[in-house]
This record gives structure tokens, sequence and C-alpha cells, in this order.
């Protein structure tokens, strides 16, 4: 009789991408809950919006990314002739995944027709164009915050966020901020998405289980964020006070920093794929997100930071030839130099100290 | 699961196979019509200047010689023996005690025994070339994905540990390896760890529920450099509990190699059996004797390691001393999606080389990125299509990459 032949490898592990995606899928959707629920303890100031509104908006919002992102990639496909996918709600979790991105980046103060922008530059332009999902160079959930960001900074508008403090506190003001109210996600943030930090730890670990996100990237970024900040805390404010761990605490837990490490710079597609690369990519994106938070007119770098560490993702991919252990102890102790020392680098140049310094080392050594 | 023994030792017609895997010519030494001994040679193959000899497997006539499919899948010349059920044998005097290097080298020539492990990194029996060091391994070679008692270890530990110690005398061997599993029963265990006390054997455990190629890594540990595709080249011999085995018997009881244990498995069949059956028998027959095969899907055979065996597309080919696995079950196909790029490949590659920018240059028809990339370090494992979620054969375009550089 006639037997069938296929290449061997015949057997496979228990891993698949479409469960990856599942998972991610999941956790976008209690994140969502979530940031409904945190409007509700939000203090919003006197006659300017009523608290349910504020709730409903973020709702809407989150509901208006998810449909518009499937809308367009239906609307595609549909002029490719492979609209029959779509019956399968597997072909659905990828659009709704990118859609529930873009809203939890921005503001409940955000105007629903820029939140359609953003959604529309980010699935068309930054997906579709590039070939769909596993072609794409940038982030494209990011593509349309950063486009948004930039054409309509008027429109997008937050109160007094735990970053805007920190960054006066730079210029010499003085703030106070409750801890438990930042661990729950109790206070005016950046976006929808940067709700309570502990949910967004557990779901880091429950991704981190499930092979979503990569403990390479994830974790040096928000290694290299507590870092950085503590050099710069450091320069700044001294150990003596508790300001610097305070400042170190705040950068961790507030703003976008672990909804990007669970969310955004984990995302495979647009990441490099060796683990020394991966070191290095996630190190990059979290210096340029500090460095933007200190020094650049933005509050939050992290849109930025990441989509230039995509930009420079086929050069590191490039740059790798084998990857052993040698190699991966060598890039992980120079990684570690670079870190701290942009840390302390950053903190002498927000007191614009640095020309001191370098009179000091330079001058100071040779007479 | 594996739930019978059996035998099938006297077939009415064996046919052997004159040419292997590395053997290409073969010069006959017998004509058709000619009485044959078990364990007279019957041809000698030739690799380069290396010769060695084909065995017949049964007292008997040979009939004639026919062009027949081989377990490789290639179309090759073999000789038909009919067997006269009387297993007159040839007379080899049993060597005892302390043998000299050269007399163990000249008797597993004798016997057969050359190529007894084809599968992924193993080699043959080859003292051509210096050798250094050599490892066994007693893991069945599809244990994570076929599970299997071991009454044959512990049947035979105390001559699988003399085999091992007479391959490292004809061999000169520096070091010997023996890999064992963490899941194996304590009795197994026991037995081997008695045997092999005082050898001068260092015993290896390995989680082999984990599928990482812990045979590459010990073997990179041992010589301490790039291993070649081929371990000959780093002085490395690496192979089965079955070639110990083996070793002994022809060393020690003057048997040559006729008989194999090989494990016969998959949804086709009614039930798994661990059969021991005579060198040169082909598929067909035994399946016949097990009750045929359950036809309604399509079917499809593999030969040895599940990673790294052979697919066939006959069931007409002989059982050579180098099968030790069959799987014989519904075709298992699932659809590729697009790659996501998450790097699983390049962190489990053995050769710490990587398997998804190879690809990626592949795709591109980058041959300088190939060459750059160390492509032709691989050792197709098939460790990078075993980890990928989005189920890409990714060995197949390493290995595109390797023919395209060369």
């Amino acid at each position: 009789m006639e037997f069938i032949t296929k290449k061997p490898p015949i057997k496979s592990n228990q891993q698949r991408s479409y469960k990856r995606s599942l998972n991610l899928h999941i956790s976008l959707i209690i994140i969502s809950l979530a940031a409904i629920l945190t409007r509700a303890f939000i203090a919003v100031p006197e006659g300017e919006v009523w608290l349910p509104d504020a709730m409903f908006k973020t709702f809407l919002m989150l509901l208006t990314g998810a449909f518009i992102s499937v809308l367009i990639e239906l609307l595609y496909s549909i002029g490719e002739g492979k609209s029959h996918e779509f019956s399968n709600y597997k072909r659905l979790v990828d659009p709704i995944n990118t859609g529930l991105i873009i809203a939890l980046l921005l503001p409940t103060s955000t105007p629903i027709y820029v939140l359609l922008l953003a959604v529309i530059i980010g699935v068309y332009a930054g997906k579709i164009v590039f070939g769909g999902n596993g072609y794409y160079i940038f982030n494209p959930a990011l593509v349309g915050v950063l486009f948004v960001n930039l054409s309509f900074a008027n429109q997008i508008t937050y109160g007094e966020t735990p970053l805007v403090l920190l960054k006066n506190a730079l210029a010499g003001q003085t703030y106070t901020l409750k801890l438990l109210d930042l661990f729950v996600g109790n206070y005016a943030a950046i976006a929808i998405g940067s709700t309570s930090v502990i949910l967004l730890v557990v779901i880091f670990a429950y991704l981190l289980v499930t092979r979503v996100i990569d403990l390479r990237i994830s974790g040096t970024f928000i290694l290299t964020i507590l870092i950085v900040s503590a050099g710069i805390g450091f320069v700044n404010f001294g150990t003596a006070s508790g300001l610097m761990w305070q400042y170190v605490l705040v950068n961790m837990i507030t703003g976008l920093t672990m909804f990007a490490a669970v969310f955004l710079v984990s995302e495979s597609v647009s990441s490099p794929t060796s683990r020394e690369t991966k070191m290095i990519y996630a190190v990059v994106v979290a210096i340029l997100t500090m460095t933007v938070r200190t020094l650049g007119a933005e509050i939050e770098g992290i849109v930025f930071a990441i989509l230039f560490g995509n930009m420079i993702t086929p050069f590191l991919n490039r740059t790798v030839k084998r990857s052993n252990k040698k190699i991966f102890i060598r890039t992980s102790i120079i990684l570690l130099v670079v870190v701290i020392f942009t840390g302390f680098a950053l903190g002498f140049i927000v007191q614009s100290r640095l020309q001191e310094i370098f009179s000091a080392a330079v001058i100071g050594g040779l007479f | 699961m594996i739930t019978d023994n059996r035998q099938y030792l006297e077939p009415k017609k064996v046919y052997i196979p004159l040419t292997d895997k590395t053997s290409k010519i073969a010069n006959l030494k017998v004509a058709a019509q000619d009485n044959v001994l078990t364990g007279q040679i019957i041809a000698e193959k030739f690799n380069g200047k290396i010769k060695t000899p084909v065995i017949s497997t049964i007292s008997g006539t040979v009939i004639g010689f026919e062009e027949r499919l081989d377990r490789f899948g290639k179309i090759i010349d073999h000789a038909i023996i009919e067997n006269d059920f009387k297993d007159r044998s040839i007379e080899l005097k049993p060597l005892e005690d302390e043998v000299a290097p050269a007399m163990i080298r000249n008797r597993l020539t004798e016997c057969g025994i050359d190529q007894l492990t084809v599968d992924g990194i193993y080699t043959d029996i080859d003292f051509s070339r210096p050798v250094k060091h050599i490892i066994i391994n007693a893991i069945y070679t599809n244990e994570p994905f076929i599970s299997k008692d071991y009454e044959f270890i512990k049947k035979h530990a105390e001559e699988i540990a003399d085999g091992i110690t007479l391959l490292g005398i004809a061999s000169h061997a520096e070091t010997m390896t023996l890999i064992v599993d963490k899941f194996m029963d304590e009795e197994t265990v026991d037995n081997l760890g008695k045997a092999t006390v005082d050898k001068g054997i260092e015993v290896v455990i390995i989680n082999s529920k984990k599928v990482q190629a812990w045979d590459y890594k010990i073997a990179k540990k041992l010589v301490n450099e790039t291993l070649s595709n081929n371990l000959l080249d780093n002085q490395i011999i690496y192979t089965s509990v079955f070639a110990a085995k083996v070793t002994h018997d022809a060393v020690r009881l003057g048997i040559p190699l006729t008989k194999r244990q090989i494990a016969i498995t998959g949804d086709a069949y009614k039930v798994n059996t661990l059969y021991e059956v005579r060198i040169g028998t082909p598929l067909s027959e035994i399946s016949e004797e097990l009750g045929g095969y359950d036809e309604t899907s399509d079917l499809n055979i593999h030969v040895g390691s599940f990673l790294t065996g052979y697919q066939l597309e006959s069931d007409e080919f002989s059982i050579t001393a180098s099968v030790d696995s069959i799987n014989v079950s519904s075709l298992r196909i699932e659809k590729e999606e697009v790659c996501i790029k998450c790097g699983d490949c390049n962190d489990i590659c053995p050769a710490g080389i990587l398997p998804q920018n190879i690809m990626d240059a592949e795709l591109r028809n980058v041959n300088s990125r190939i060459v750059d990339l160390n492509t032709h370090e691989c050792v197709e494992c098939g460790l990078c299509t075993y980890v990928c979620p989005s189920k890409i054969n990714v060995l197949e375009w390493v290995r595109r990459a390797k023919r395209r550089v060369g």
C-alpha cells in the first residue's frame, strides 16, 4: 500500500502562536475592565466631568478602538477576498488586541474622532501596509498613538499626573503623593491603561508563565528603568531624604512603565529574535524612555522609545552571528555598565552640571 | 504505549541491503544458488578505502539479487536469501578475559557490527580514525514520545557494561560516558550502576522529559570545541546500549549480529510491541503478523527518532541493524502560521546558531548572510521545528540554506 510522506520532524511541543495571542487577548480584556472600574475612584476637578461620564467614556473608547480595528481589517480582507476567515473568532483576536492597546494608550479626555484616526493610522499604515500580522516592523498600536500625540496635542489633555509632578520636582518644586493610591491606580493617569500596578504585576506573571512575553526583554526593561531612575534620584536628591526612593518608586509604578513591560516592549514581531539583541533592545528602549521623561518636552517617552527600538531592530538582528553563554554574559556586563553610567549622566544633565563635572574630571586631573 | 514483547526470527526469505548510509559501493562474494551459513560474508561494502563486510543473517540459499527500497528511502541492491530453517552458523571462537584491541576490532568487523545507530548525531562504530571518547546512550531514541520499559537493559546490564569496556579497549578511548534517564525505574538504574562500577565508566543522568539535545551538550563538554556534523571528526564514538550488548556477544560468545530489537508503534496497529526480528525481514511481513493496518485514514511510516528520522513511501523495506523504532500512524499535519519572531528556536539551538535569522536570510536569498550566520554548524537535530509555536518547519529552511551555500 502507499504511504504519505512529510518532512520530519513530525512531533512538536504544545506551544501555539494562537494560544499566545489568545492569552494576550484575555489579559487585555481584564486590564480594560480594570481601567473602566478605576475611573470610578479618580477625583475629577469640580464641575468638569460627571463621574459616570468618565466611566462610560472609557468604555466607549475601548469599544470603538476594538470595533474600528476589526472593521478596517474586515474591509481590507473583503478586498482581498478572504473575508470568510472572519467567521472564526480566531481571526478577530489580533485586530481586537491592537484596537484595545491603542485605546488604552490614550487618556479619557481624548475625543472619539482622534481615537478613530489613531486606530485607522495604526491598523492601516502600521499593520496592513506591511502585510498584516507577523510582518509589520513597527508596533502598529504605537504608530497610531504617536500620530495623534503629535497631531492632536491640544485635544489630548491630562491633569497633574505623578510624572508631571516628578518633572516639576526635578526643577525644585515639592509635591505629595499617597502611596496606596498609586498602587491601586487612583490618580490622574496619563492614559487609560496605566491602572493598578498590582493587577499589572499579576498579569505580567501570568503572561510570563504562558510565554507570551519574554523575561529577557520585559525584565531587562524594568531593571533598567529602576537603575536609571535610581541614578537620577541619587544625583538630584541624595540618599539622605526619602525623595530618591520616592522618585524611583513613582517612576516604576506610575506612567506607562508596567503597562509597557507587559504589553508593548515584549511584542514579539517587532522586537529582535536572539537573547543578546533582546537585552540590548530593552536597554535602549528603557534609557530613551527615561531620557524623554527627564529632559524632553513630553511627559511620557515610552511611545517614542519603543518605536525607536523597533526602528533599530533590523540593525540589531543583523549584528548577531551566533548566540552562546560567553557572548550572553559579556553583553550583560557591558549593558549593566552602560545603564549605571547613563543613570548618573542623566542626573547631572538634569542639573546642567555635566560641564562642571567634566571640567572637574579632566582639568582637575590634568592640573 | 508498548504492551507486548514478541519475536519474529524465522522469516521465509530475508532481503539484505548490500550498501548503507555511508558505504555506497559493494563487491559481491557469493553467486545465486550458493549455500550460505549464518554469519557468512556475502559482500564487502566500501566507504572510500574502508572495507566492511555484509553478512548473511540466516542459513540457506542465495536465490537472487533485486533492487528494492531500503530504510533510507533509496533504491539499492539487495541479496535475497531463502531460509532452510536449520540455522547452521559459522564458528567463531569466544575470546575470554584480556583481549587485544586489534582482536576486538577484527571480531566486530567479522560480525558485521558497524552501522547500528544513524539518528541525529549518533555515529557508526568506526575505528579507522583515532577516537578519544565513547558515549553510550541508554535512553530509548524516542523516549519522551514513546515510553518503554527497560527490560532489555535490566536483563543485560552486565553485558552492556562489558561491551562498553570492550569498545573502550578497541578504540584506546580516554573516557567512557553512559547517559541514563532521570525517569528510569530503580531496578534498571541499580543494575546498570552495579555493572558499571569500577570500570571507569562515567554515568550522566539527564531529564529526558525536557527535550533539549542533551547528548550534544555532553559531547561538547567532553571535547570543548565546536562539534561537526559527524562526531567522528571530533574523535567521539556515540552509540546506543544495543551496540554495547552486541559487541559483548560478538567478542565473548562469538555470535554474529543477526537479530535486532525494535519498537513498532503507532495508531495504525492494533497492538504496539517490542519485536525481536531477524535482520533483513521486510516490515510488511511483520505488519501482517501484527494483523495489518487500520486503513481508515492516510498513513505515514516514520523510521527512527521523531525529530530526525526518515519517512518512507512503502513498507517493503527490510529491517537493518540501524532500525531501532518504526512508527506507523495517521498523518499529523498542523497548519503553518506566520512566524511571530519569538526567538524560541534561537534559544534552544544546541549549536548556538540562529535558525530564525537563517530562515529570514534564506527567504531573502542573501547568500553572504547565510555564510555569516555559521549555517554549516547545524547538526539537523530538529529542535527548532519542535519548539516553533507557529509550527513552521524551520529545520527545512535551514537545510535549504545549507544546501544553497554548500
